[in-house]
């Protein structure tokens, strides 16, 4: 599948600090990409080396069979870009902020933006300094849809908004999903569960996995394992077991490359025979846990 | 050209206030200005000594480029190019039509107003703005270049309005401190080419900063772009050969040339020694009073430098090439050179005789261009400076106003026997052959002198060169008889003397008298 984004090799470093380590990403084009990790991850960065706002320091990185430190005007056109702590022109009213925006973009669709604007509730008179941090994001938001943009790229757009500003974005956001390849970055892992196809996890400037989001959801499970007596801990347990723990009789871990066979058999062959044995779905957000915290325990 | 259009509504749409009060600080200004012509000295306005007219005056010229870096710099910075959190950075923005728009708006909100003010003043004072056109575009593109390109440059290396608060101050601090460091580098005073490659690198300098922030936005390589020009001038001042700038320019007359005047050492000027320095001064004044003979009738010489090397038992004192700025006259028989040592070489130089050399950097003039003019009553126009009119009384003066410059180099002479001002009670008539002198030099060939006003003022006085010490402010009356020329320069020269045998401190000036500060109490 062609990628619509990305990253090879990508390299950043701020004086001693090193916020990118060789990092490669590949978003497929149509995909609703979530890219995920913990603060200082690198999420911002990246996507800032892709739209073009900062330099790598190695690596490359293509946006739209584009070169990013070659985006110009024209594959702008076709880029929407919207990010938390992005400086809006505070001075200009939302209409006349729209209007503004119009001559640049061949496609704008003066439809779908007054869709846009009754969709998100934004009231147009209203100088964007005067907007909450809501109707400021919805406002970029509906800005950089208008035009029917190939590609979205959001980043921590639902950090500090209520729940149901965020149900208006995710939903304006669905809305045109067909259209476009959309890259989000958050840490609104229940959100991003409910719309994301992909996903990849960022940490520490690398990116630990990225797959379909139905694939990562299959593969994670909560095994609990009940004996008939309490078994000592394995020492030859496999790697793709996680926070392996014992409790009495019941040993818990979570399997990260969840095959029921497979699983079975490794059981058997590690622990013997189980008296019982669930296997529970996780969530995104306790898969992302678990990661993160195997991370810190340097597993 | 859409794009540039439309980000350049959206600035005059924005910056309409700025725009305005710009606006309207020019029309202050002309109205100050053709004020001024009137008013050319301090004139109360009605609110007191601290509102004179000096210092509304003062206040309004210093406002006015303040408004123009204000509204260029909020300009710039409203679509900043520090920072990576701007929305227009992942917009289709094409950086050279920003720029364009950019520069637009300066055009039309600086320079168009401006130039509208200048063609305004010079009609208001009588001259055609057609016919200097040239001169008029000059100064658009003179303050385009020195003024705003520096301006737009730092506004695009600085985010806000603070920030870039912050970096005038840092280059006021700068400039500052390149003028002190200027007065202590010998010579320094001679810049020859130095001028013209600082402007060079000044410009260049600004262009790549400006180019490279738009194009690419890297502000650390732009702002250490700003610090390696700032480095590069600071090297150029200390380390540029000074010596042999005077020396290319000002050649050395050979051994079988004739100079343009000869000079010799007069006895002390005993009024100057009975002079007492300041006290807390730590320098000795010397005055070297000199005869001057040699020159050529019609020629003018001036003094651009002179160089002081004294000698005394193996002790050498080197005063480096400074700017007398001297004139001299073939009538005027004498003059004198002054200069300043510190205390401790002084006191080095006063036991014993001292040899002295002095070097001058001459630029010879000849008269050209020579006739006879009565100053008329009311106005009139010299056509060598532009409309002018004479102001009677004993400091009367020929007052002018000129086009975007003043004249190269105007010279009037006078036969104070003639003179028609009125003589002060008690002041004796002159004595025959006392020839006054007055003249204006502006130099240089440029058709417009840098700044904001296209009609500059020109006063014209005339002091008695041939009475030691000198007798400033002669008065210009109506009916006074003067000549006027325009002085043509023949050559650049240099010639060195010797003086042996001086005893330095009967040259210096008196020492400062020890102030007694005493209290007396009367009882009765």
């Amino acid at each position: 599948m062609k990628s619509a984004l990305r990253t090879e090799n990508l390299y950043k470093q701020f004086w001693r600090v090193e916020a990118l380590r060789g990092l490669n990403l590949a978003v497929p084009e149509g995909s609703i990409y979530a890219l995920v990790g913990p603060n200082g991850a690198g999420k911002t960065t990246a996507i800032k080396i892709l739209m073009n706002i900062l330099r790598a320091t190695n690596g490359r990185a293509e946006v739209l069979e584009t070169e990013s430190t070659q985006l110009n005007q024209k594959q702008f056109t076709s880029i929407g870009y919207v990010s938390e702590n992005q400086d809006l022109p505070d001075w200009m009213r939302v209409d006349s902020f729209f209007a503004f925006l119009r001559p640049f973009y061949p496609s704008w669709d003066l439809s779908l933006e007054n869709e846009l604007v009754r969709q998100f509730d934004l009231p147009l008179k209203r100088k964007l300094r005067n907007l909450s941090r809501g109707m400021r994001m919805k406002a970029a938001l509906a800005s950089a849809l208008a035009y029917h943009p190939k590609l979205i790229v959001l980043d921590e757009p639902f950090t500090g908004l209520d729940p149901l500003v965020r149900d208006e974005l995710i939903q304006g956001l669905l809305d045109r999903a067909e259209e476009s390849t959309i890259l989000v970055s958050s840490h609104d892992l229940a959100e991003i569960e409910s719309f994301a196809s992909h996903i990849g996890y960022l940490e520490e400037g690398r990116l630990r996995f990225s797959e379909e989001l139905t694939t990562l959801l299959d593969r994670f499970r909560e095994v609990e394992l009940t004996f008939d007596s309490p078994p000592p801990l394995p020492s030859n347990a496999p790697d793709t077991w996680m926070q392996l723990s014992t409790a009495a009789a019941v040993v818990r871990f979570i399997e990260s490359r969840f095959d029921p066979e497979r699983t079975i058999a490794q059981v058997k062959s590690v622990l013997g025979e189980a008296r019982n044995v669930t296997f529970s779905p996780m969530s995104l957000r306790s898969i992302f846990l678990v990661m993160a915290k195997a991370s810190r325990d340097g597993m | 050209m859409r794009q540039v259009i439309h980000i350049f509504l959206k600035d005059l749409r924005h910056y309409w206030r700025e725009s305005a009060v710009s606006a309207g600080l020019l029309v202050a200004f002309a109205w100050n200005e053709m004020r001024g012509w009137a008013h050319d000295d301090e004139l109360a306005v009605g609110l007191g000594g601290f509102f004179n007219f000096g210092f509304l005056s003062g206040l309004i010229v210093a406002l006015v480029p303040l408004a123009w870096s204000f509204l260029a710099v909020r300009a710039i910075q409203g679509e900043s190019l520090v920072g990576n959190r701007q929305f227009w950075v992942t917009r289709p923005y094409e950086w050279k039509k920003l720029l364009t728009a950019k520069v637009l708006f300066v055009l039309v909100f600086v320079n168009l107003p401006l130039l509208i003010t200048q063609v305004f003043l010079l009609a208001r004072a009588g001259f055609s703005p057609t016919q200097h056109a040239v001169g008029l575009l000059w100064m658009q593109m003179t303050m385009f270049l020195f003024f705003i390109l520096p301006i737009a440059a730092l506004a695009t290396v600085t985010g806000t309005v603070v920030q870039m608060i912050l970096a005038l101050l840092i280059v006021v601090l700068y400039a500052v401190g390149m003028g002190f460091l200027s007065e202590h580098i010998p010579s320094s005073g001679f810049s020859g080419p130095v001028d013209s490659v600082t402007a060079g690198l000044l410009i260049c300098g600004c262009v790549f900063v400006i180019l490279i922030q738009y194009a690419r936005r890297e502000t650390t390589k732009a702002r250490l772009t700003l610090v390696g020009l700032a480095g590069t001038l600071l090297l150029i001042l200390v380390f540029a050969p000074y010596r042999t700038f005077v020396d290319h320019e000002f050649p050395p007359i050979n051994s079988g040339q004739t100079a343009s005047l000869q000079i010799s050492l007069l006895p002390p000027d005993k009024a100057f020694r009975e002079t007492a320095a300041p006290e807390e001064d730590n320098e000795v004044q010397v005055r070297m009073p000199i005869r001057v003979s040699g020159m050529a009738s019609g020629s003018v010489v001036i003094a651009s430098g002179v160089l002081i090397r004294i000698e005394s038992n193996g002790i050498l004192w080197d005063s480096g090439w400074k700017s007398p700025g001297l004139f001299v006259f073939p009538e005027q028989g004498q003059s004198q050179i002054d200069f300043a040592l510190k205390k401790k070489t002084f006191e080095r130089f006063q036991s014993s005789t001292v040899k002295i050399r002095v070097s001058l950097a001459l630029s010879v003039f000849q008269e050209r261009n020579t006739r006879e003019f009565v100053t008329p009553d009311g106005s009139f126009l010299l056509s060598e400076v532009g409309h002018c009119f004479a102001e009677g009384g004993y400091f009367g003066r020929i007052h002018c106003l000129a086009a975007l410059r003043g004249p190269s180099f105007l010279l009037l002479k006078a036969d104070m026997t003639k003179n028609t001002c009125p003589l002060t009670k008690g002041e004796s008539p002159r004595t025959p052959g006392e020839i006054a002198w007055g003249w204006v030099q502006n130099g240089g060939s440029e058709p417009a002198e840098f700044g904001i006003t296209s009609v500059k003022t020109v006063n014209l006085y005339l002091s008695s060169t041939n009475i030691y010490p000198r007798d400033w402010g002669l008065g210009i009356c109506p009916g006074t008889e003067l000549t006027v020329s325009t002085p043509q320069m023949l050559r650049r020269e240099q010639i060195e003397v010797q003086f042996e045998g001086v005893h330095l401190p009967e040259y210096r000036q008196g020492e400062a008298k020890v102030r007694a500060t005493s209290v007396v109490l009367r009882s009765r």
